[in-house]
Formats: structure tokens, sequence, C-alpha cells
């Protein structure tokens, strides 16, 4: 159902769809990892300032002017050693660490670089690595402390790896959570560019019918956009069937107007026994021959196009009959009829009347006394719903042998060279037929003669 | 015998009227729909060999116009149609035979022998009156079993009396059927034929109606 070709409007249609969409979600996916990170840190900032808070609280110049922590802070973390948990107090000239928690050991947080301005309580914030390589966040202010004219530096900083955990956990949501959120529409998308997609197809199936002979033009009732180009094809198939119409026009007058002149050179040639005339006769058969069958193709050609036909058979064997009767006057054949009335075969007159015409003639020609027409229904096909009827036309002649039923179809082929005819009836019967999708099958009668059986498509 | 040949087509209408001729037929010609129909309608031919498709009229109506004139010479259609709808129309607008092209002139020789004498209700292409006999199809004629030399002319009388037997048929008749509508219609000359026919027969099949005509009557023996 979903063939997949590079160049098609579908493919056009999802692949930029998706690379649209996959650029917008990967771009959205920075920016809410970004802002995720940003708020986290703001908060640890904010936490690591209520520290430095306590320090300042905390804190006390002693005799030697050195400051000095009365209590220690209650995070326990702060004790623990290279823990990434650190506060300082610095000389802010000299840059001599003065007082620094128990956990920076012998190292002293790294100096200021990249920090962002200081806000109006002249506190700023950076990043940093301590000794251990553990990502730090470091907030620093410069204060002054109650009788001392220095200025000290206090920095107080924090593990920030401690929250990778929790980016880490935050990035795998937000990689499911878009992740899905791209596939979700992308599946609309693919319905979405099918049901837009739709009317093409539609328009491809029609075509089709109309190639095929199922429908005589596109129907209407497409989108705006495409229904020009519907209006287009079926002005062009118009157009088309008119080329061919007039072109079969021509195939049948140039089949017709060549046989008299075929007539003129044959008759010039029958009182002669010389080898030219004998050459000129049996090229006036093949001749006529390859007329009749051209003719007959040009003529099924064209009715290929015409859907919907319907003819009542009754009315056409009558006719038929009538006709044959005249033809083998002299002899008294008899047709007995038995055709339903309102039995309709579905395709057109003409062809009927080849098919039967040719089966009633050979009836005729080949009959002591009668022949029989008769017409049956046949069970309905389940599978396919199309009803079919069977003619049979039989005769009490001499009928033909088993073994030569299947040559007498072939085209050309004629079994008794005494009697008229072009040896074409019988071929152009069963492919006539065949264009129908029926069959045409030749059997013993219980008259004595041929009984030959013609499958059609009937009107249901 | 007198037929009348509407073709269109000089070279096969030309063929025609000289099969025709050979054979022994008065033989008219047409070429196109409306001359047929005007020479059918008032020249009695014994059978017409009718084209449908010609100029000015087309076959099937000049034939259904001469039907529904009451006309009932036998009519063979001549044509490349060779549609079983066509055939259908030519019959039922009142052909009594259908040949199509091409085909083969001792075809049409036959089927138009055929056309007259079931036209006159003969079943046999043998005609036999008395001791006189006369085979359509090979133009001899015998008189106990002898071998009856005759010219084209006498022999056009014999066969024109043959297919009526019994009937009285009149000079004019006889001279309607025997000459073309060219031909100076003198019918004094008939009874010089129908002497020299008497003569050459032997036999006296062939009565004088005094006043009215001839007729070939079975001699009571």
């Amino acid at each position: 159902m979903l063939t997949v070709r590079s160049n098609s409007l579908w493919f056009r249609l999802v692949l930029s769809a998706v690379i649209i969409s996959t650029s917008v979600l990967l771009v959205a996916a920075f920016l809410l990892n970004a802002i995720f990170v940003h708020a986290l840190q703001d908060n640890f900032d904010q936490k690591l300032r209520s520290d430095l808070d306590g320090i300042l609280a905390n804190v006390e110049l002693s005799l030697n002017g050195k400051p000095v922590l009365q209590t220690q802070l209650a995070d326990s973390r702060f004790s623990l050693p290279l823990s990434g948990w650190y506060w300082q107090i610095s000389d802010s000239e000299s840059n001599e660490v003065l007082v620094a928690s128990p956990s920076l050991l012998e190292s002293k947080i790294p100096s200021t670089s990249g920090a962002t301005a200081p806000d109006k309580s002249g506190t700023s914030a950076y990043s940093a690595v301590d000794v251990g390589e553990k990502n730090l966040r470091v907030i620093y202010r410069v204060v002054d402390l109650f009788g001392s004219p220095k200025k000290f530096a206090i920095r107080i900083s924090g593990n920030f790896d401690e929250l990778n955990g929790e980016i880490t956990s935050f990035q795998k949501t937000l990689f499911a959570v878009l992740t899905g959120l791209g596939i979700t529409l992308l599946t609309a998308l693919i319905f979405q560019v099918r049901f837009a997609l739709q009317p093409l197809a539609e328009m491809r199936r029609q075509l089709n019918a109309v190639r095929g002979g199922q429908a005589d033009r596109l129907g209407g009732n497409f989108p705006t956009e495409i229904q020009p180009l519907a209006n287009e094809l079926n002005l062009l198939v118009e157009a088309n069937r008119e080329v061919v119409d007039r072109a079969r026009m021509q195939v049948g007058n140039l089949a017709h107007a060549l046989k008299t002149p075929l007539s003129v050179i044959g008759n010039e040639t029958r009182n002669s026994t010389s080898p030219l005339a004998k050459k000129l006769r049996e090229q006036i058969v093949m001749m006529n021959n390859h007329i009749t069958l051209y003719l007959d193709r040009a003529r099924r050609a064209a009715r290929a196009h015409t859907a919907g036909a319907s003819t009542e058979v009754a009315p056409v064997v009558e006719a038929l009959a009538r006709t044959v009767q005249r033809i083998q006057h002299g002899r008294k054949i008899e047709f007995k009829i038995d055709i339903p009335t309102g039995l309709r075969f579905r395709g057109e007159c003409q062809d009927l009347e080849e098919m039967l015409g040719n089966l009633l003639d050979n009836a005729g020609k080949w009959a002591n006394k009668k022949s029989w027409v008769t017409a049956q229904i046949m069970p309905l096909d389940s599978k396919t719903a199309r009803g079919w009827l069977e003619l049979t036309v039989e005769d009490d002649g001499p009928g033909i042998p088993e073994d030569r039923r299947t040559d007498a179809v072939k085209r050309g082929q004629r079994l008794d060279e005494t009697k008229m005819g072009s040896g074409l009836g019988m071929s152009i019967i069963s492919e006539t037929a065949a264009m129908y999708s029926g069959d045409l099958k030749l059997e013993s009668s219980e008259l004595g003669g041929l009984k030959a059986r013609l499958k059609l498509p009937m009107v249901v | 015998m007198r037929i009348l040949v509407v073709e269109d087509d000089k070279d096969l209408n030309h063929q025609l009227v000289e099969a025709l001729a050979q054979k022994g037929y008065v033989v008219d010609k047409a070429f196109d729909g409306e001359e047929g129909h005007f020479l059918g309608d008032t020249e009695p031919y014994d059978a017409i060999v009718l084209d449908l498709g010609l100029p000015v009229l087309d076959g099937v109506s000049v034939l259904s116009k001469w039907r529904r004139a009451g006309r009932k010479t036998p009519v063979l259609i001549l044509t490349a149609r060779d549609r079983w709808s066509d055939k259908v129309a030519g019959f039922d607008a009142g052909a009594d035979d259908y040949v199509t092209k091409p085909f083969h002139m001792e075809e049409i020789l036959a089927r138009l022998r055929a056309l007259v004498r079931r036209a006159a209700g003969i079943a046999s292409s043998e005609l036999q009156c008395g001791p006189v006999a006369l085979d359509t199809a090979n133009a001899k004629v015998t008189v106990d079993g002898r071998n009856i030399k005759l010219t084209s002319l006498e022999f056009r009388l014999l066969s024109y009396l043959m297919h009526h037997p019994g009937k009285v048929v009149s000079r004019s008749e006889l001279v309607a059927h025997l000459y073309d509508q060219d031909f100076d219609r003198d019918s004094n000359t008939v009874e010089v034929f129908v002497g020299r026919l008497r003569k050459k027969l032997g036999v006296d099949v062939l009565q004088t109606v005094r006043g009215m005509g001839y007729a070939m009557i079975v001699p009571s023996a």
C-alpha cells in the first residue's frame, strides 16, 4: 500500500516535514535544557547566598585583625574535606586567605574569572573547578567588617556536580517527550499528506478506468487545485477518441473501397487459366481475408471505449434467423427460437449480431431441416457478482468431429472448402467473446449436428 | 430475360454487363441510385443487381422505394458491406439475395438464375416443356435429348416463354423482356423469331394465340 519513491510528492512533503520538525525540536530541546540549567543554577546560587549571609552574620574580627567565625556553619558538607562545599575569607587586596572552611584543607577557592556583574549588594557569581576537578559554583562578595579599614573578599562555593543527576534525568525526560512529540507529528503528517493527495490517487484510478473502457470521462468534484487538470484531461480524452474514431472510419472506408477493385481484378482473371491469373486469384483471397480481419479489429478497438452498452437478445436472434432463412433460400431451414424475453447482453448490439450471425449462418448452411437457438441464464458468479448468459445454437447437420473442433475456432481454418466463407467466422466469434471475457465451446448436439455454446456477460 | 445492373464502379458495372450478356441476358445498366431507381420503376426487369453504396440515392433506399411502389422484381444486393446489421437491413428492405464483394462472377450468375426461376415458381434449373428441355445453367436447349443450336435472341425468347409455361405472353411483353431499353421496338420482328424458333425445335409446343400472343403448351399427344 505505501510504496515510497524518492521522486514523489508524498516523499517530498514528508521529507521536508521531517527536516523542519526535527530541527525545530532540536532547537527546542537545547533551549529548554538551557533554561532548566539556568533555573537550577539560580536556585543553587540562592542557597549559597543565604549561606554567605549566614557567614557574614557569624564573622567577627579577632584581636589581630583577622576575621573569625564564631560558630561553624550547620551544613556538615563545609567540614568534609574537598567536598566542593567551601568558604573562605581573604584580604581583598593581597588575596591572602585569612580564614577558610575545614573542607578546603590547604587549597583555595579559585579566584574570580568571568563572574557576573555584582548586584546591588555587591555580590557576583561564577563557575570554577577545584583541585579535585569538581565543578564549583562560587558566590563572591567584597565586604567591610566592623572595626577594620580593610576590605575582605568572602567566597562561598557549592558542588554543582551534585545537580548533574537532576539535569541528566531532566534531559532524559525532555528527550523522551520531544521524541514522542516528533513521532506523533510525523504520523499525523503522513496521514495528512495521504488525505491531501487522495484526490490525485482518485484521479489516477478514474484515468485508468477511462483507459480500460469502463468509463467515458473523469467524474467531477475534484479539489479546486486539480479540477482544471481533470477538465483538461477530459478534453484530451475526447480529442483522442475523435482521432481514433476518424482513423477507424478511414480504415473502414479504405477496406470497403478496396473490395470493389478486388472484385474487378478477380473478374478479369475468371476466364483465364494462366499462372498469373491463378496467382492473382490466390492473392485476392488473401487480401480479402486481411481486409476482413482489420475491419473487424478496427470495429472492436472502437467498441472497447463504449461503456455500459446493453442489447436485448431476442430481437437480434429473430432478425438474424429471418435473414439467414432468406440467405439459405431454396432450402427450408426451420429455426426454433427459445429466448426469455427481456434477456439482455451486456455489450454492443453489433458484437452480438456478428457473433450470432456467424453461428446462425453456419447452422443454416449445415442443417438438414432444423436448428434450435436457445438461451439460458447461468447461476450468478458468487465471487465477481457478474451475471452470465449462455446462447446455444445447434443443428441437425453433420457436425464437426471432436478432434477437429479446436481447429474450427482457429483463424482462417476452413474445415470444408466446398462451402462459401472466409474461414474467419468462428475465430471472429471466439475473439469477440473473449473481449467480453466470455467464450465459445463446440459440442455435439442431440439433434445430431454441431452445438455451439456462447457464454456472454448478462445485464442482471 | 432482362437484367438491370446498378453499380457505380464503371469497371465492375462493365464486367457484370459483359458476363450477363454472354449468358444470353439483355442487360441495362445504371451508375447511380436515382437512375437505377427510375429504370427499375419503369422497365419490366426479370432481376436486378443492386449495389448499396451508390451516389445520389443509396441502395437500401432505392430498394425500399421499389417495394413500397409494389415492384416485385427479384433483387440481388451486391455490396462491400459485410456486417450482419447490413444484411438484416438489406433483406428487411426486400432484397432476395445478398452477395458480398469480392465475389465470384459464377456465383452471381448462379444466384441470378435461381432468382429468376424462383420468381417464376420453378424449382429446378432445368426447364421442361414436353420434349423441349432448357438448361438455364449452361444455356443449352435439347429436344428429345437432341442438342438444338439457337441464336441468343432465339434463346432468350424460348427461355422467357419457358419460364412462364402455359401462360399467354403478349408480343409487347416479349419485346419488353427481350430487348434493352434503347432498342427500336417493332413487335413484328418477334413474329419472325417465333417462326424460326418453331422450325428449329421441330415440335409443336409454341402456340400462337390469335390476337393475344404466344404460349408454351405441352402438346396433347
